[in-house]
């Protein structure tokens, strides 16, 4: 187990998500490659195992990178920590929408950022690369686990399945190893 | 102007109805502020979500956009706080839950079973946004590039996304 978990105040939490939030282009899973970089890798505030559990509950209800961020400072302070991390994600794409809202409705234009859009997302798809590969070589290294990552993403990329559907699936064969082996061994 | 009071209920109903996230959000939007409460023009709606997508943020910071213009400041805060309210209060219950269920051995297995899945999304979330957005050599290039920094050196992500952003808006990438 990867533990050594530091504890973090609330002013740190307040600040590592509003960064992520101010600069996490490119949304989704780019907060989540931002969020494990910086709060398992760097700072080492919660393990691996406990913060791609986080990822699968937020796929429930709602945006997964806003949850993943609730969960994590949920995890290191409660549900104060879990608020303050929300909201302190959100708050920089608050301000920016308000700020363009205003904008928007006075002049009805859109702003041309989409050149500043075409350099990032590129670079974003190798933030997101770089994370499962961190993550694969931790829980999908052997070959039954790299099998059910390999099917996952067939089914999510290939075939357009709802991740909800395959995380349920993947548990439900978590299960029926966990009983095989307890009935075997 | 819209009320605030409504407003609120009709994001705070919007919260709670989108399961899986995403984009089943943008119908569902479309037709309560565009058919039902005719609180966006069609332009302004599509425009709205263009404006979302320039953001860090989710899909649902729609919801800022929509309650700014049904009531200003205040609406978009309100708008915005109720949107994410059920989401946020359900991942908090989940929290609090989880260092004790999962010590039951079931959910335990469950939850193992989950990991792997976890790297598969992760990588379909890539492939996805690479078949929409990789069409050039010098997208594949800054690819590589990008990769190579973040993989072998300590630069900070943000620094890196944010001057492939510059690059892009320097060389007018269009």
């Amino acid at each position: 187990m990867e533990k050594e978990i530091k504890k973090a105040s609330l002013r740190e939490i307040a600040a590592t998500f509003f960064m992520i939030g101010a600069t996490g282009f490119g949304g989704g899973m780019a907060i989540v490659a931002l969020v494990e970089r910086r709060c398992v890798q760097e700072k080492r505030w919660l393990g691996h195992d406990e913060f791609m559990h986080g990822l699968a509950f937020g796929q429930i209800l709602g945006p997964f990178s806003l949850n993943s961020c609730t969960f994590v400072g949920y995890y290191l302070r409660g549900a104060v920590g879990g608020v303050l991390a929300a909201a302190s994600f959100i708050a920089p794409s608050f301000l920016m929408i308000s700020a363009l809202s205003m904008l928007y409705f006075r002049f009805h234009e859109v702003p041309e950022l989409k050149s500043a859009l075409l350099g990032s997302n590129p670079v974003v798809i190798a933030l997101i690369l770089v994370a499962g590969i961190g993550m694969a070589r931790k829980k999908a290294a052997r070959l039954g686990t790299a099998a059910v990552a390999a099917a996952a993403f067939a089914a999510s990329a290939l075939f357009g399945m709802s991740a909800l559907t395959v995380l349920a699936i993947a548990g439900c064969w978590g299960l029926w190893k966990g009983w095989r082996t307890g009935r075997l061994g | 102007m819209v009320g605030i009071v409504q407003l609120a209920w009709v994001f705070l109903k919007i919260g709670v109805i989108f399961f899986g996230g995403g984009y089943v959000l943008i119908p569902l939007l479309h037709r309560i502020m565009v058919d039902q409460m005719q609180w966006l023009t069609l332009k302004e709606f599509l425009d709205g979500v263009a404006l979302s997508q320039l953001t860090p943020g989710p899909l649902a910071m729609l919801a800022t956009f929509a309650g700014y213009k049904g009531a200003g400041f205040a609406g978009a805060l309100v708008a915005t706080g109720c949107i994410f309210f059920p989401c946020t209060a359900l991942m908090l219950f989940l929290s609090s839950r989880y260092e004790k269920f999962r010590r039951i051995a079931a959910v335990h297995h469950f939850l193992d079973g989950i990991l792997p899945a976890v790297v598969g999304l992760v990588f379909a979330a890539a492939f996805n946004l690479g078949r929409t957005s990789l069409a050039s050599a010098r997208d594949f290039l800054l690819l590589g590039v990008g990769f190579a920094l973040l993989q072998f050196t300590a630069i900070a992500p943000m620094a890196v996304i944010l001057g492939a952003a510059a690059v892009g808006l320097l060389l007018h990438f269009s």
